[in-house]
């Protein structure tokens, strides 16, 4: 009985290959869609979920109280630790951490040589409860010392394996690593890796006490009005604690202890799940998921299964009267309605079976063209996913549910005799027309709304990038000289002079971070206008004379900075010296603002320009001088050489300039306008993803649309012919069969057209600058969806158009 | 056999109503071989389909077996004439997407008859037809003949007491015709009641009573 369904059913398929082809191709697309993007889903929210107690896991975080804004830290002060440990019982286990830099390692190869590893990331300096607090399985080495006292390094076995590939773990241990020519640490074990998604990817634990001393001189790690965001401190807390109350004890704690914390500062728990999602506070090791993105997904997929369904239920309806004699024969002969729902629903379920077979097929190919979007680790491996394989059986149940039902409700409801008699109920026809033409319009509704996102985003992001930031873009190449080496101030003078020899650098610049940078370092000053004194947050940014000049800065007043060893004037932007009341910013200029040294004169007032994405709107910005602070190199290129090689000989001699002073660092570098392109990575992933969705959506109701016109165009054939024998044109039969379909897609610009303005207006709120949702927007999607859709009707059309009626009319 | 009293069947057209059947009273025995004839639009094969309970009648009562049809849910009724009737179309209708062997089958599929069962009788009928050697072609490639041959058998291959036929060999030529009335004359003399509804004289001929309709009324 079984085999028999089967075979009929592929014979049946087969029979009707353009439409079998086109239901398999829609909802292939939909499953897909809804399959990598389940795995993305279910890889981002399983984050911790592998640690023992998760759920009552937390992170300390700090929120520092500017005057104008919060300042909120995933780090904490490194007292904090100790004193939480010491006066709050409901910790139940902690552990402290701090995220090294990259870091040079050196590890012995056999007595005398020794191999180094210029930048070794994922190290951190760690207390003696680390690895128990995360369950690192130990492979080698004692678990309960191996981080006591100081000088003592655990490796994780792919670490160990880098460092020592010949040696099993136990020899490992008792090996030396020397990390920046400076400390030693001896191997006291070997741990195995996470196997799970976690945000603790690191793989080198030194013990905290080898470089407590360190980071205190260097970061103030046991000073309270210190908070690093390298600094973490994790707990569980005791089964049953209220939450609300240990934050209520944990901010008493403070209170007590703070010393020297020139802010007003929290501390919060928060919860673990919550780290890898949370942009307040960052995630542990930079990999942040973001819940809106994973929600649009979401959205995503269930709109192309939605549009796959519908192309199913049309096609299936649609094609009725074709089916309609052998349901009008299988009733006669004793088949009841319930048997044939059976018998349709099971032809969806086999139908949608091979869409899934299909869509598995492709998912490697899909997960390869949409990486951006896809987390690093995230594998594709059905017999090791068993979540997985319930998640299709459950996706194949639903889907062949929502695509069979309807159409198995309509087809097994013909009366046999009418089938007979060769007509079909017209009334009954009618009504299922109107379902039909409401499903397609809701298809073109959301492929209508997707062109019309997609046309914003990619609006949105050419006007983030055109925006007159108030700089110069173009031709500047930035690098930096190495963090941790010896004698920097010395050797960038050296650098300096060398570089100013070079004869492609138009102008030199050697300061602080560029106008626009991904991260900015805030502090707070106070300037007394009136007798009152004003005290605001501002960002401060440090350059020297020639910058202002290379980035093309231009002063409503005074003069650009003198170059000084120490802060000894300030220029300030226009923002600022407004918001401290002045209505013409130029009145500023000979007034003095002061940080925590003293009253310095401001000698210069710019005009706004923006340091970050058009997300933020422009703040109160200082600039100063400060010798130290200036580790950023500026360089702006002749134009001669931009279409030449003239710009690559000019930095590979900067390169060997740099090399000649820092041997021991790599010459990175970067184009400005590439780095504020990157300010915008979000928005073009978005763009990406919105490309995608449209092109997937239209072209999955065109499907539905070629569907739909093949068989109405079958129904009409007599009628063509008549109507051409009477003498109608090939363009009149085209636009009288096309015109139907052109009115449910209008009709669905209509109704997504409101919608996309809403949605997208919302979206733009995002942004402090912002593009307008132009007519034209609207324009170009209708017409661009109307003339997709004529072309799909063409494909069909045209053909029926001319085919000679007379054997249309030649009567059977 | 059967019995309709008073049957009458129209429709609404334009809020008159169009009479196709008009007061039809007749009764057929069991063994009987019936001609319905009659003009086109005359209400032949209504009446045929209200015998076959695949359409219902406006009014009248309708008696089956001793049971009253009329009075029957629709899952009843069709539990009645999966049992008791076949039925044999002028245009065959096979199902093209299956083969002669399936076609056969399907109507003991759905009285449930268990496969190795439904492989003995269908077995037998093709056997019996002389259809054997064309069990594992579709209705495509056989000639009308051949595929009205398919259909009789698939009508009779669940015993039914009663054979409804509308013009059985109106698409066939002759001598194809001439062979299908044999066979059902045989059948007929095997016990099998039929009813068939026919254009052609001759056809009527081979049955034992002929009944002359016009405009929906049993002339006398």
């Amino acid at each position: 009985m079984f085999n028999h369904f089967i075979s009929i059913t592929f014979r049946s398929f087969w029979r009707h290959k353009a439409f079998t082809a086109i239901n398999i191709a829609g909802l292939a697309i939909g499953i897909s869609a809804s399959l990598v993007i389940y795995l993305i889903v279910q890889y981002e929210f399983s984050y911790e979920k592998c640690m023992k107690d998760g759920d009552r896991t937390y992170r300390v975080v700090t929120n520092m109280h500017f005057p104008n804004m919060d300042f909120k830290n995933g780090g904490v002060p490194g007292v904090l630790a100790g004193t939480m440990r010491r006066e709050m019982p409901e910790i139940e286990s902690s552990t402290q951490f701090w995220m090294a830099n990259e870091t040079k390692v050196t590890v012995p190869v056999n007595g005398e040589n020794t191999k180094t590893f210029p930048k070794q990331d994922e190290i951190i300096y760690a207390d003696e409860y680390y690895p128990s607090f995360i369950g690192y399985e130990w492979l080698a080495g004692n678990s309960s010392t191996a981080l006591q006292g100081p000088n003592k390094v655990v490796l994780t076995e792919s670490r160990a394996k880098l460092y020592f590939p010949t040696a099993d773990p136990a020899s490992i241990v008792g090996q030396t690593i020397i990390y920046d020519d400076s400390l030693q640490a001896s191997v006291t074990g070997v741990v195995k890796d996470l196997d799970a998604v976690t945000g603790f990817t690191f793989k080198e634990f030194l013990s905290m006490p080898t470089v407590e001393r360190l980071l205190n001189d260097r970061h103030g790690f046991l000073e309270w009005g210190n908070v690093n965001s390298a600094s973490q401190f994790f707990v569980r807390l005791k089964a049953g604690t209220d939450v609300h109350k240990a934050n209520a004890t944990l901010k008493a704690v403070r209170k007590k202890h703070e010393k020297d914390a020139y802010l007003e500062t929290d501390h919060y728990f928060q919860q673990l799940y919550d780290v890898h999602f949370n942009g307040d506070y960052g995630a542990i090791n930079g990999e942040r998921g973001h819940k809106p993105t994973l929600y649009g997904l979401l959205a995503v997929a269930a709109f192309l299964l939605v549009l796959g369904c519908i192309n199913f239920i049309n096609l299936t309806t649609a094609q009725a009267t074709q089916r309609a004699k052998e349901i009008g024969i299988r009733k006669t002969i004793g088949c009841t309605k319930w048997q044939l729902v059976r018998k349709f629903m099971g032809e969806t379920l086999l139908l949608t079976v091979i869409a899934t077979l299909v869509s598995i097929g492709i998912a490697p190919w899909i997960l390869k063209v949409f990486e951006d979007f896809i987390p690093q680790g995230l594998k594709f491996n059905l017999a090791a996913q068993p979540q997985l394989i319930l998640f299709i059986v459950l996706l194949i149940l639903v889907v062949s549910w929502l695509a069979g039902i309807y159409p198995a409700l309509v087809l097994s409801r013909f009366r046999p005799v009418q089938v007979l008699k060769n007509n079909i109920s017209s009334s009954s026809q009618t009504r299922r027309a109107y379902v039909r033409k409401t499903l397609t319009v809701a298809q073109f509704v959301i492929a209508q709304f997707f062109i019309i996102a997609t046309l914003v985003v990619g609006k949105q992001i050419r006007f983030g990038l055109n925006k007159e930031m108030g700089f110069r873009k173009d031709a500047i190449v930035n690098f930096s000289i190495p963090n941790n080496t010896a004698n920097p101030h010395v050797r960038k003078i050296t650098l300096y002079e060398k570089l100013k020899a070079i004869p492609g650098i138009e102008r030199l610049s050697l300061a602080g971070p560029p106008p626009a940078s991904p991260g900015i370092s805030s502090t707070t000053m106070k300037h007394v206008r009136e007798g009152k004194e004003i005290e605001t947050t501002v960002e401060i940014k440090y350059a020297d004379t020639s910058y202002f000049q290379l980035y093309d800065i231009k002063f409503i007043a005074g003069r650009p900075l003198q170059q000084s060893d120490t802060i000894r004037e300030y220029v300030v932007n226009e923002s600022y010296a407004r918001f401290l009341g002045y209505q013409n910013p130029a009145d500023i200029v000979g007034t003095t603002v002061s940080r925590d040294r003293g009253a310095m004169p401001v000698v210069g007032v710019i005009k706004d320009i923006h340091t970050k994405s058009v997300h933020s709107a422009i703040t109160p910005l200082v600039y100063a001088s400060m010798k130290e602070m200036n580790s950023n190199f500026h360089v702006l290129l002749s134009p001669s050489g931009e279409n030449t090689d003239g710009w690559k000989k000019t930095i590979a001699s900067i390169e060997k300039a740099y090399k000649e002073i820092f041997p021991e660092a790599e010459f990175d570098y970067s184009f400005f306008d590439e780095t504020i392109a990157k300010f915008y990575k979000k928005e073009q992933q978005t763009a990406g993803l919105l490309n995608w969705s449209a092109g997937l959506a239209i072209f999955i109701s065109c499907l539905g649309l070629l569907g739909l016109v093949i068989f109405t165009t079958n129904q009409r054939t007599k009628e063509i012919g008549i109507r051409k024998v009477l003498g109608a044109s090939v363009m009149q039969i085209v636009s009288l069969l096309s015109k139907d379909f052109m009115k449910l897609v209008a009709l669905a610009f209509v109704i997504a057209a409101p919608l996309a303005w809403w949605a997208m207006n919302d979206w733009l709120q995002d942004f402090a600058y912002r593009t307008n949702i132009s007519w034209w927007i609207f324009a170009v999607s209708g017409a661009a969806m109307l003339l997709a859709a004529l072309l799909t009707l063409s494909i069909r059309t045209i053909r029926s158009a001319s085919a000679n009626p007379v054997g249309s009319l030649r009567n059977e | 056999m059967l019995e309709l009293k008073h049957i009458s069947k129209w429709y609404n057209v334009g809020g008159k109503p169009t009479f196709i059947l008009k007061d039809i009273n007749l009764s057929i025995q069991p063994g009987e071989f019936v001609s319905i004839m009659g003009p086109s639009g005359s209400g032949k094969s209504t009446l045929l389909h209200i015998m076959g309970m695949l359409d219902d009648a406006s009014e009248g009562e309708y008696y089956f077996m001793e049971q009253a049809v009329h009075t029957l849910k629709e899952k009843q009724r069709s539990h009645l004439y999966k049992q008791h009737i076949g039925f044999v179309f002028q245009a065959y209708h096979l199902i093209d997407e299956l083969t002669v062997y399936e076609n056969i089958e399907t109507p003991l599929i759905y009285q449930n008859i268990k496969s190795s069962e439904r492989k003995a009788l269908v077995a037998d009928i093709l056997d019996r037809f002389n259809i054997v050697g064309k069990k594992d072609l579709f209705p495509t490639q056989l000639s009308g003949g051949q595929q009205q041959l398919v259909g009789i058998a698939r009508a009779l291959i669940a015993k039914p007491q009663l054979l409804l036929a509308d013009e059985p060999t109106g698409n066939l030529n002759s001598k194809q015709g001439e062979e299908i009335m044999e066979l059902f004359k045989q059948l007929n003399d095997d016990g099998v009641t039929i009813v068939q509804v026919t254009h052609s004289e001759k056809n009527a001929a081979y049955g034992s009573r002929i009944i002359n309709l016009l405009d929906g009324r049993i002339e006398q």
